[in-house]
């Protein structure tokens, strides 16, 4: 075996090995899901037929919730534009002022929308405004860090030019640099509006306003068949949104011809909507927020409970997170299982355009729904516990990794794979030699930003039982316990930080 | 003779690429076909390779048909040509070994092939095309990190690892700088010589065609116009082949 052969099984041997540590620590039983796969399907069939005559009371909360992700999601993104260049390396800002720049979006990655909107609604109050300000800070940090790295990537010679003539850096910033990564930055703020649009449909349930809230309630009250009224018209919504933003993104991306007056119009229309979500958006109710409250929150925070910090016990703060880290990558690579057979069948390349069609809708479906939903529904199976935590990430991730890997096979390049049919290679063999290894980069790049996506997931997956760290961080922040919060924060900084830097480098190492 | 194409036609909807060509290839020659844009020479050559089935008309290799053998019989005959293509149509994410030794598929029992263990020998043969086509250095490189001229070489090794008796090349240097393309037709000829080779090749490149090759076949609207020596390729020839004399490139 050579040595490039021995280096690759050892690494299936490493992968192999950290797969079943997390299978392990989130004690994985398939055999009693199995068993109890009855209690799968009550619960689903108990939410259809849904209850129609429920729809019109739930034109404002979906207004609400559309309101939020607009308005948070267009904020964000502006913010981000005049933030990036001060953290890309490219430019000359003060290294001081990059650094601390930098470490506030590495710090706000680190949290999911859900804890985001939970400490917001301690400002705010509850409602839509705490859930507003929660995916504006969300928005920013990952809009910041896409820009930065866009900036980075970017020639800047026409900057230098403009600057040579004398022009002033903001002014040239946004004449030469701004235009060249206009496309991405587009496309990842459409992105991040389909995103947002999901996490404000969960934010109600720590009180901060939209659809999440009725939802909530209705699932406490064991109204299934309203719940399924709202699933079924989130469905419709994330349709909807995901049509006009693929138009949009491709528009975006091409650069389609658009006559002048249409880009206008388009822009015109953009405006208005983002004008009357913005405007009509509730106020704050700091009614229930004191100085006295803040100034609490603020002297504990920077006081960490470091006894559980260190404690290494079942109970302490370690083995929880490395629960939720296990809990992320039993999820992702359960997703991963899922999502592959789903792509290929539902790429029009391959199969015939009818069945793809139908399986699209199924893989829109499967992502339409909030993922504290699956939580609910995998309890009653397998209970409270990592395992359920596990399942619930892994039905997530069926999404967004199916819909890469569609666009992963509808990017394949066929050339070799006939080069491969004219020598006479056989169809599998060709498949495996001229396909596989295309694939292959893109697939473990998908991968690999799901299982990030989902390590912060994991995280808030206790608000459910559905283990992790969540649970006692959500517990913490109710009680006002901010010492131990403030040390549950510290230690997920480290982790997504941690996995952040591993992730660097296994990139790097495979050339992704 | 080693190959003989007789009387093909190939229509793609309203437009007839082939109308009646033959021709024959005796062992070890090198013959250039030309002919303006959509004359039909790729689909000349994506007939006699197997890729596409002719309306009418048989192509034959050392007398079997290849036109009328299907599956495991087709896929036979077929190993016993190697193609180089324009775009070259290698797997840009793998190294240069691995492609070449992808030509080796055909030969290898299920398992060994899916696994990709091709073996020492194979290995080695490959490492050896390769330093033969003048990439000894780039090996176990990415073919993504080649420039154009080195993913040609790379696509001549593979052909060559197929140990071809017909070698066909559509339009191998279209798309490089002419320097380059005319070291890779230098090397492609100086292969052809060394090892007995017989090339068939699309040519946009009269002088290279000239140069290059022992015989040359003129195709214009899917027939053959002319077929003989360089040395007859007159004006008038070109004329015909091209149409006006303004349309030669």
């Amino acid at each position: 075996m050579t040595r490039a052969g021995k280096k690759r099984l050892a690494g299936a041997a490493l992968v192999l090995l950290l797969l079943l540590a997390a299978a392990w620590v989130t004690d994985c039983d398939p055999a009693l899901l199995w068993a109890r796969r009855g209690h799968l399907t009550d619960l689903t069939g108990a939410m259809f037929p849904p209850d129609w005559g429920f729809f019109p009371k739930l034109a404002a909360p979906l207004w609400a919730t559309f309101q939020m992700s607009v308005t948070g999601t267009v904020l964000g993104a502006a913010l981000a534009l005049p933030a990036a260049p001060l953290c890309a390396g490219s430019f000359h800002a003060p290294a001081v002022l990059r650094h601390i720049l930098r470490a506030i979006i590495q710090i706000t990655r680190s949290f999911p929308a859900l804890i985001l909107a939970l400490m917001a609604t301690f400002l705010f109050g509850l409602g839509t405004f705490a859930g507003t300000v929660a995916l504006t800070v969300y928005t920013f940090a990952i809009m910041t860090r896409l820009t930065y790295e866009d900036i980075e990537a970017a020639p800047l010679s026409a900057y230098r030019a403009l600057r040579a003539m004398g022009a002033a850096p903001a002014p040239a910033y946004f004449r030469a640099v701004v235009p060249a990564i206009a496309p991405s930055y587009l496309s990842n703020g459409l992105y991040l509006l389909e995103t947002n649009v999901r996490h404000s449909a969960i934010l109600g349930y720590v009180g901060a306003g939209g659809i999440g809230l009725l939802l909530n309630e209705k699932m406490s009250w064991l109204e299934y068949g309203k719940v399924g009224m709202i699933l079924l018209s989130l469905f419709a919504v994330t349709c909807v949104i995901e049509t006009v933003n693929g138009a949009l993104t491709r528009m975006v991306r091409e650069e389609q011809s658009l006559p002048p007056f249409a880009k206008r119009g388009l822009l015109f229309t953009g405006a208005v909507l983002f004008t009357v979500c913005a405007v009509t958006a509730a106020p704050p109710d700091v009614s229930h927020t004191s100085a006295q409250m803040v100034r609490s929150l603020l002297s504990d925070f920077v006081r960490p409970d470091w006894g559980f910090f260190f404690d290494l016990s079942a109970a302490g703060l370690g083995w929880l997170l490395l629960e939720t880290a296990a809990i992320a990558l039993a999820g992702t690579c359960a997703g991963t299982v899922l999502a592959l057979p789903l792509a290929f069948l539902s790429a029009g390349r391959l199969v015939p355009r009818p069945v793809a069609g139908l399986f699209r809708v199924v893989i829109m479906a499967v992502r339409s729904v909030p993922f504290l939903i699956y939580g609910l529904i995998f309890i009653r199976a397998t209970g409270p516990g990592a395992f359920t935590g596990a399942l619930t990430l892994a039905v997530c991730s069926v999404g967004l990794l199916s819909k890469r890997f569609l666009e992963a096979i509808d990017a394949l390049d066929f050339r070799a794979y006939h080069a491969l049919a004219s020598m006479g290679v056989p169809p599998l063999l060709r498949v495996r030699h001229a396909v596989l290894p295309q694939l292959a980069p893109i697939l473990a790049s998908a991968v690999l930003y799901r299982f990030d996506v989902n390590l912060r997931e994991a995280a808030v997956l206790g608000l459910v039982g559905a283990g992790g760290i969540g649970a006692p961080l959500i517990f913490a922040m109710n009680q006002y316990d901010w010492s131990t919060a403030s040390s549950i924060c510290l230690g997920l900084i480290l982790l997504v930080w941690a996995v952040d830097g591993l992730s660097g480098k296994l990139r790097k190492k495979l050339d992704i | 003779m080693l190959l003989s194409v007789q009387n093909l036609h190939k229509t793609f909807g309203s437009v007839a690429a082939l109308s009646g060509v033959e021709f024959a290839l005796n062992a070890g020659e090198f013959v250039s076909v030309i002919g303006p844009s959509g004359a039909g020479k790729t689909t000349l050559m994506r007939v006699i390779n197997g890729a596409v089935a002719p309306d009418a008309g048989e192509v034959l290799l050392s007398g079997a048909s290849l036109t009328a053998a299907r599956g495991r019989a087709k896929r036979r005959l077929q190993a016993g040509i190697g193609t180089v293509y324009q775009d070259f149509a290698l797997v840009e994410t793998v190294s240069c070994r691995q492609n070449v030794l992808t030509a080796c598929l055909p030969d290898m029992a299920f398992f060994p092939a899916v696994c990709g263990a091709y073996g020492k020998d194979r290995r080695d043969e490959a490492a050896a095309l390769l330093d033969r086509v003048g990439l000894s250095d780039k090996t176990d490189a990415p073919v993504k990190t080649l420039s154009g001229g080195q993913k040609q070489r790379v696509s001549i090794a593979r052909a060559l690892m197929r140990r071809p008796d017909l070698l066909l090349a559509d339009e191998p240097v279209a798309s490089l700088d002419p320097v380059t393309g005319q070291q890779i037709l230098a090397l492609l000829r100086d292969i052809q010589q060394t090892r007995g080779l017989t090339v068939l090749m699309n040519s946009h490149n009269v002088e290279f065609s000239k140069i290059f090759s022992d015989r040359i076949i003129g195709l214009a609207s899917g027939q053959v116009v002319f077929d003989g020596p360089p040395a007859a390729l007159t004006d008038a020839v070109l004329a015909a082949i091209y149409g006006s004399p303004e349309a030669q490139p």
